[in-house]
C-alpha cells in the first residue's frame, strides 16, 4: 500500500507541471459561466437605465427610439415634484415597518426551530416554513379575501372578539400591505438564522449549564456574538427584498389611496408606464439603487465595528 | 431562599407557555388566509368569502386540466389553464438548472482560488446582485428582444436565473468551504486529477448544497412574477403567476364577483404542490445552509 502511494506520489512530481497549471486555469474559468450570465442580465441593464434617466426617452411617439442627452433635467424635475417625496417616505414607512416585522417573526420562528424548550420541531419548522414556499402571486389574492371591509375573514374575526371592524385597504392601507409582506417573508430570516444557531456547538451551551448560567446570560453571550454574520446578512437581504417590493402593493392598492402606499417602485413604475416619461422612471430606479447600495455598505462598515 | 426557589419553579414553566401562546398566534396568523384558498378548491360554489361548503368535488380539478366544462353562464375563463401548469414548469426548471450549474461552478472556484481582492469582489457581486429589478426593466426588454427572448419560456427562466446568481454563489461557497481541503488533497495523493477529485469527492460531499441551491433556484423561477409580465406577451405561454394575476380581474382592493374562483383556486393549490413536496425533499438540507464567512 505504502510502495504504492509513493509511486503514485512519485509520478505526481514528475508530470509535467504544466497539466497541474492548466487544471487551476480551468477552475478559474468555472467562473465565467454565472459571471457572463449575471453580467450580460443584470449588470448591462442596469448600466443601460443609469444611461437613460440622462436622456429624454419617452414612451410615445419618435422619442422611444430618438432620445438626446438631457443631464440632470429629469432629476430636478422629480425634486421638485410633491408626490415623490410623498412616496419617498411611503417607501421608508413600509421598509421600516416590514424589517422590524419580518425580522422579529423570523428570529421568534428561529428560536422555535432551534431550541431545546419545545417538542415537535420538525413539525413546527414545517408549519412554519409553508408561506414560503407559496408563489407570489397567489399571496395578495388570498388577502383580499381576508382583508375584505364587509365581508372579510379579518373583520368577521374582529367582531367575534368584540372589537370594531376596520376597512383594511383603505384608511390602513400601509398596516395591510405590510402584514402581507411579513406573511411569507419572515421565513427568510428565520432560515439563515436557524441554521447559523444550529451550527454553534453545543459544547459552549453545556458549560454555562455547568456554571449554572441563566437562559438570558446564554442568548446574549452565546447565541447573538456567535450569529452577528448571519444576522447583518439576513438584514441585507431583507432590504433588498422589501425596497423593490412591487407584486403585493400592485395587486393590493396599486398605490393606495391618495398615494399613501405609493412605494418608489411603484412610483417608478407609473412614472414610466403611465405617464410614459421613461427617463424619469429610470432616474426613480437609478434613486433606489443607490439607496441601496449606500445601505449595504453602512451595513458592512457597521458589522466590522462589531 | 425558599420564595425564590417557588419563583424560579414559576417562571420556568411559564416560558414555555407564553413560547406556546404566541407559537398559537403565529400559526393563526400564517393559516388564516390559507384556509379560504383549500376551502373553495374543493366546494362546488366557490365565492371570494370564506363559507364553509356543504359538500366537496373534485370538479374545480377536472376543469383545470380541461377534462370538464365550464358550466354555462360561468364568466370567462381561460381554455390554457392545463398548459400553463407545464409553462410554469419549463420555467422553473430552466432555472433551476442554470442556476444549480453555473452558481455551484462558480462557488467551488471563489472556495478554492486565492487571488488578490476576492472579498471585495465577493461584496461586490452581492451588492450589484441587490440592484432592484423594477429600476432595469426597461433595458432588460430592449435586450432581451436582441436575444429572442421574447415569448420564449427557456429565455425567461435563465434570466429569473441570472437575477438570483449571487446570493446562490454566497450559499454555495458557503457550503464548499466546510468541505475540508484534506479530503481534495487526499485524492489527489492518491492520483486524481483536479478535475477527477471534484467531480468524484467534492461534489458527492456537496449533494446538501447543491439541494440546496436547486430548491432556493426552483422556487424562485416557479414563482417569479415580474419578469414572465414583461417577456411574455401571449396567453397560451403564461405562467401559472401571470395566468391567476390576469384571471382574478378586479379593481385593486376590491373583489371582483364575476370571477370563477373555485377553478381558480384549484389552480393556485396545484401552483403550491410542486414547490411544497420540493420542500419536503430538501428541508433537511435546508437547515445547514452556512454562508460564506464576509472577510471584509
Amino acid at each position: 500500500m505504502i510502495t504504492k502511494i509513493k509511486r503514485l506520489r512519485i509520478v505526481r512530481t514528475n508530470s509535467t507541471k504544466l497539466k497541474y497549471k492548466l487544471e487551476e486555469i480551468i477552475i478559474i474559468f468555472f467562473l465565467f459561466p454565472a459571471l457572463a450570465l449575471f453580467i450580460t442580465f443584470q449588470v448591462i441593464p442596469t448600466l443601460w437605465a443609469i444611461y437613460f434617466s440622462f436622456t429624454d426617452i419617452a414612451l410615445y411617439g419618435k422619442k422611444l427610439f430618438e432620445y438626446k442627452f438631457i443631464g440632470l433635467n429629469n432629476y430636478e424635475k422629480l425634486f421638485s415634484d410633491e408626490i415623490f417625496w410623498k412616496s419617498f417616505s411611503v417607501t421608508f414607512e413600509y421598509c421600516t415597518f416590514s424589517l422590524l416585522l419580518r425580522f422579529t417573526l423570523g428570529f421568534i420562528a428561529a428560536l422555535y426551530i432551534t431550541s431545546r424548550l419545545f417538542k415537535g420541531k420538525a413539525i413546527i419548522a414545517g408549519l412554519l416554513i409553508i408561506p414560503y414556499t407559496l408563489p407570489g402571486a397567489v399571496i395578495p389574492y388570498m388577502w383580499i379575501s381576508m382583508l375584505d371591509s364587509r365581508y372579510g375573514t379579518l373583520n368577521k374575526v374582529l367582531m367575534l372578539l368584540g372589537l370594531p371592524p376596520q376597512s383594511w385597504l383603505y384608511e390602513r392601507a400601509m398596516q395591510s400591505v405590510v402584514m402581507v409582506n411579513c406573511w411569507s417573508g419572515y421565513v427568510l430570516a428565520m432560515l439563515i438564522l436557524a441554521s447559523a444557531i444550529k451550527s454553534i456547538p453545543d459544547e459552549y451551551y453545556e458549560v454555562c449549564e455547568i456554571y449554572g448560567a441563566s437562559r438570558l446570560f446564554k442568548f446574549t453571550k452565546i447565541t447573538l456574538p456567535l450569529i452577528k454574520w448571519p444576522l447583518v446578512l439576513s438584514l441585507i437581504l431583507i432590504f433588498k427584498e422589501d425596497i423593490d417590493d412591487f407584486t403585493y402593493v400592485f395587486i393590493l392598492t396599486e398605490g393606495g389611496p391618495n398615494y399613501r402606499t405609493e412605494l418608489l417602485s411603484l412610483y417608478a413604475y407609473h412614472k414610466a408606464f403611465a405617464f410614459y416619461e421613461l427617463g424619469a422612471g429610470c432616474a426613480v430606479g437609478l434613486i433606489i439603487m443607490i439607496i441601496v447600495f449606500l445601505l449595504t455598505l453602512a451595513q458592512i462598515k457597521i458589522s466590522r465595528i462589531m | 431562599m425558599n420564595t425564590r426557589r417557588l419563583i424560579r419553579s414559576l417562571s420556568e414553566p411559564s416560558i414555555e407557555v407564553i413560547g406556546y401562546v404566541v407559537l398559537f398566534f403565529m400559526i393563526a396568523y400564517i393559516y388564516a388566509p390559507m384556509i379560504w384558498l383549500f376551502l373553495t378548491a374543493f366546494s362546488p360554489k366557490g365565492g371570494p368569502f370564506l363559507e364553509i361548503p356543504k359538500s366537496f368535488t373534485l370538479e374545480n380539478f377536472a376543469i383545470v386540466f380541461g377534462l370538464k366544462k365550464i358550466r354555462a353562464g360561468a364568466a370567462a375563463l381561460s381554455l390554457y389553464m392545463h398548459r400553463w401548469i407545464v409553462n410554469s414548469l419549463i420555467i422553473a426548471i430552466t432555472t433551476m438548472v442554470v442556476t444549480v450549474v453555473t452558481a455551484s461552478m462558480a462557488g467551488y472556484a471563489l472556495s478554492r482560488l486565492r487571488f488578490r481582492g476576492k472579498s471585495i469582489f465577493m461584496v461586490g457581486l452581492l451588492v450589484l446582485g441587490m440592484m432592484p429589478t423594477i429600476a432595469k426593466l426597461l433595458p432588460l426588454y430592449k435586450l432581451c428582444i436582441m436575444f429572442g427572448f421574447i415569448n420564449n419560456l427557456v429565455g425567461a427562466g435563465i434570466v429569473v436565473a441570472s437575477g438570483i446568481i449571487p446570493v446562490q454563489i454566497w450559499i454555495m461557497k458557503g457550503f464548499f468551504d466546510h468541505i475540508p481541503r484534506e479530503l481534495e488533497e487526499q485524492a489527489w495523493i492518491f492520483g486524481c486529477s483536479k478535475l477527477e477529485a471534484l467531480f468524484r469527492v467534492v461534489l458527492p460531499c456537496a449533494g446538501p448544497g447543491l439541494s440546496v441551491v436547486a430548491f432556493l433556484s426552483f422556487l424562485a423561477g416557479w414563482g417569479n412574477f415580474i419578469i414572465p409580465l414583461i417577456l411574455i406577451r401571449t396567453e397560451p405561454l403564461y405562467p401559472i403567476s401571470l395566468g391567476i394575476a390576469a384571471s382574478f380581474i378586479h379593481h385593486p382592493g376590491e373583489i371582483g364577483l364575476a370571477v370563477p374562483y373555485g377553478p381558480l383556486c384549484a389552480l393556485s393549490l396545484i401552483y403550491v404542490i410542486p414547490s411544497m413536496t420540493l420542500y419536503f425533499i430538501a428541508r433537511k438540507y435546508l437547515m445547514q445552509i452556512k454562508l460564506a464567512k464576509m472577510e471584509v
